[in-house]
């Protein structure tokens, strides 16, 4: 049985090995590269810490890293505060319709960078539809610059919110309508509820889906790119007019900022896990 | 006046009547069961009660005040759900003093009060345990302390036994109808399980399409049921219409009522030669219906043998203790069945 069990557990690893080969070739290898070279010259020679000093430093880097922070936490935020609320008056619609919303959310979770940012383009540009008739309707103060802050604020909220109700309603649906009952009885009012109950249960579930929105935030590229090109400072459209965008690539500087961006990730990472372990005891 | 008094109340769902005009009031301290089986509207009727269900018509009065109108929060009902309902972000201490907090009591007097509610339930040193790390018997037991904490004027019980398992079930009725009797505490207890509401009430009301059907206590409900339906859901009862038992082999069955009711355990079987052998010891058989059959079938119970037996075709119930039956008395034998006159119970036909 011993023998049989081992030659088993050999071919299971077996099975693995095409995908161990594929996480190698196009995530650890580009990785350890990317590291490796973010310690380079320019010209990628010698070893030195002058690429992550001007990351850190120059004002061009750190405006960057400061504009991809503030959009990305603002637009988590706005994200998680609206979907909490959809996801949760999804359910309190019938199954049908709740499946129908879900489905609707699926989908427009997909619908995101270039096209999305098109779409914009094509409902708020500045010959954009709806401006159009805005400023046709008298009411321009209701269009605005798409290729601003503000803008991108808009669009990159846009794409958090399906995200944010598809992770936070499994969450919400576990809140049990007993719970409810029994906190009434006790003589809870609604909010009282929600302060002592409701939110404390899906605090876990709102601090992960926060974070999940951030980083997803972070590593926008497209939409950005597609909206603002090299309009708006952000990290990662910094990185990528290093890698393709230049006459001359410059790929120690790009590296040594994709390291800044995967170290800021994983901090949010970090500081998400210490908020769930406070969050979750109990649970 | 009645400690509960309930009047009329009528609640539908999409224009299916749930309770239908049902009255009925209860004394202080008293225990009562709601029995009935799924759909029946006891579980309705209780939420009415908590205030959970608003009821279209009729009023509810606790104590002397109307609480027909008053939110949840407002009517100082407790309520034990089925499934237990405990805030699984609190440990047991604060899910205990979650009413009083919530009534703003000091942290001190707290403190004395959950502390006696520990002792009441005997979780004294689990008050740092989080719900998911406790059985369901004792997250039931914590369920019942968040309710008693805050001295409702009426207990609310929705099938609280109906997750547990049979062990923990019997042990916990008897617990609860215990702490409820220290407390005098005023009890409605809602279940579909029959045993379950004849151990523990001292009334019971039997509910069948959102109404009442009987209510008594749970000996007369048990021995005296007035309707089929109550025959039925009650026991084991062997029911029988007039028109069943016509052309059949039974003698002395009295020429009123439509349809009978009869306990299996109050008919004496006897073997049919022996029964000849001794005629002179049995009873007298001009009081009661006797009536010849054949056994087909005997099976244990535990402490009850029940038999099977065909009376020309219709099939008759008998339950008696084990080891107390003539041990002659197998499958094929022939045998004479002897019922009482006040054993036969003429009931009501249900729809």
């Amino acid at each position: 049985m011993a023998g049989r069990g081992s030659s088993q557990r050999t071919v299971t690893l077996l099975l693995l090995v095409p995908f161990f080969l594929w996480l190698f070739a196009f995530l650890l290898l580009p990785a350890i590269m990317m590291l490796i070279s973010s310690f380079r010259n320019e010209g990628g020679q010698g070893f030195t810490l002058g690429q992550y000093a001007k990351g850190l430093t120059h004002p061009l880097y750190t405006t960057a890293i400061r504009n991809s922070v503030l959009l990305s936490l603002f637009s988590a935020f706005v994200g998680i505060v609206l979907s909490v609320f959809a996801a949760y008056s999804f359910t309190t619609f019938s199954a049908k319709a709740r499946d129908r919303m879900l489905s609707i959310s699926n989908m427009m979770s997909n619908f995101s960078g270039v096209p999305l940012a098109f779409g914009f383009m094509v409902l708020f540009g500045t010959n954009g539809l709806l401006t159009v008739l805005f400023k046709r309707l008298g009411l321009p103060f209701l269009a605005f610059d798409l290729y601003t802050w503000k803008g991108l604020a808009l669009v990159y909220a846009y794409f958090q919110i399906p995200v944010g109700i598809l992770m936070i309603y499994p969450s919400l649906y576990a809140i049990r309508q007993e719970w409810k009952e029994a906190a009434s009885l006790l003589g809870a009012s609604a909010a009282q509820f929600w302060q002592r109950i409701g939110v404390p249960v899906l605090l876990p579930g709102i601090v992960g889906t926060f974070s999940v929105l951030f980083a997803n935030a972070m590593g926008a590229y497209a939409t950005a790119y597609a909206l603002v090109t090299s309009n708006y400072n952000l990290l990662p459209i910094q990185i990528g007019s290093m890698v393709s965008g230049e006459v001359f690539p410059r790929m120690e500087m790009a590296s040594s900022l994709a390291v800044i961006l995967f170290v800021i990730l994983t901090i949010a990472l970090w500081i998400n896990e210490r908020m769930l372990r406070l969050a979750r005891k109990g649970l | 006046m009645s400690f509960v008094n309930i009047r009329d109340v009528t609640k539908s769902f999409h224009r299916n009547t749930v309770l239908n005009r049902v009255s009925l009031s209860i004394e202080e301290g008293e225990f009562i069961t709601l029995l009935g089986p799924s759909g029946c509207g006891k579980s309705t009727l209780l939420r009415a009660i908590a205030g959970l269900n608003p009821i279209d018509e009729g009023s509810i009065e606790v104590g002397g005040r109307d609480i027909t109108h008053l939110p949840p929060r407002k009517r100082n009902v407790g309520m034990v759900f089925q499934s237990y309902a405990l805030f699984p972000n609190m440990n047991v201490f604060d899910n205990i003093a979650f009413g009083l907090k919530m009534d703003g009591l000091g942290k001190d007097r707290i403190r004395a009060k959950v502390e006696e509610m520990l002792a009441i339930i005997d979780l004294k040193g689990k008050e740092g345990r989080y719900p998911h790390q406790m059985s369901g018997g004792q997250q039931q037991r914590v369920a019942l302390a968040r309710s008693l904490v805050k001295n409702p004027t009426v207990l609310l019980l929705d099938e609280p036994l109906s997750a547990l398992d049979a062990k923990i079930r019997r042990s916990l009725r008897g617990e609860i109808r215990q702490i409820q009797r220290r407390l005098n505490m005023t009890t409605v207890f809602v279940t579909h399980d029959q045993e379950e509401a004849l151990t523990v009430s001292d009334r019971i009301f039997v509910m069948n399409h959102g109404v009442i059907e009987q209510a008594g206590s749970p000996s007369e409900i048990y021995t005296s049921p007035v309707s089929e339906y109550v025959a039925r859901f009650i026991g084991n009862y062997n029911v029988w219409s007039r028109e069943q038992l016509q052309g059949r082999a039974f003698r002395g069955v009295p020429g009123e009522g439509a349809m009978f009711a009869v306990r299996p355990e109050a008919i004496r079987i006897t073997d049919a030669q022996a029964q000849a052998q001794a005629a002179a010891d049995t009873a007298p058989e001009g009081e009661g219906i006797v009536a010849d059959g054949k056994v087909s079938l005997v099976s244990i119970l535990g402490n009850i043998q029940r038999y099977e037996v065909e009376v020309s075709g219709l099939r008759v119930t008998v339950d008696t203790l084990s080891g107390h039956a003539p041990d002659r008395i197998g499958p094929g034998a022939e045998v004479k069945l002897y019922i009482p006159a006040e054993e036969w119970k003429p009931i009501r036909p249900s729809a």
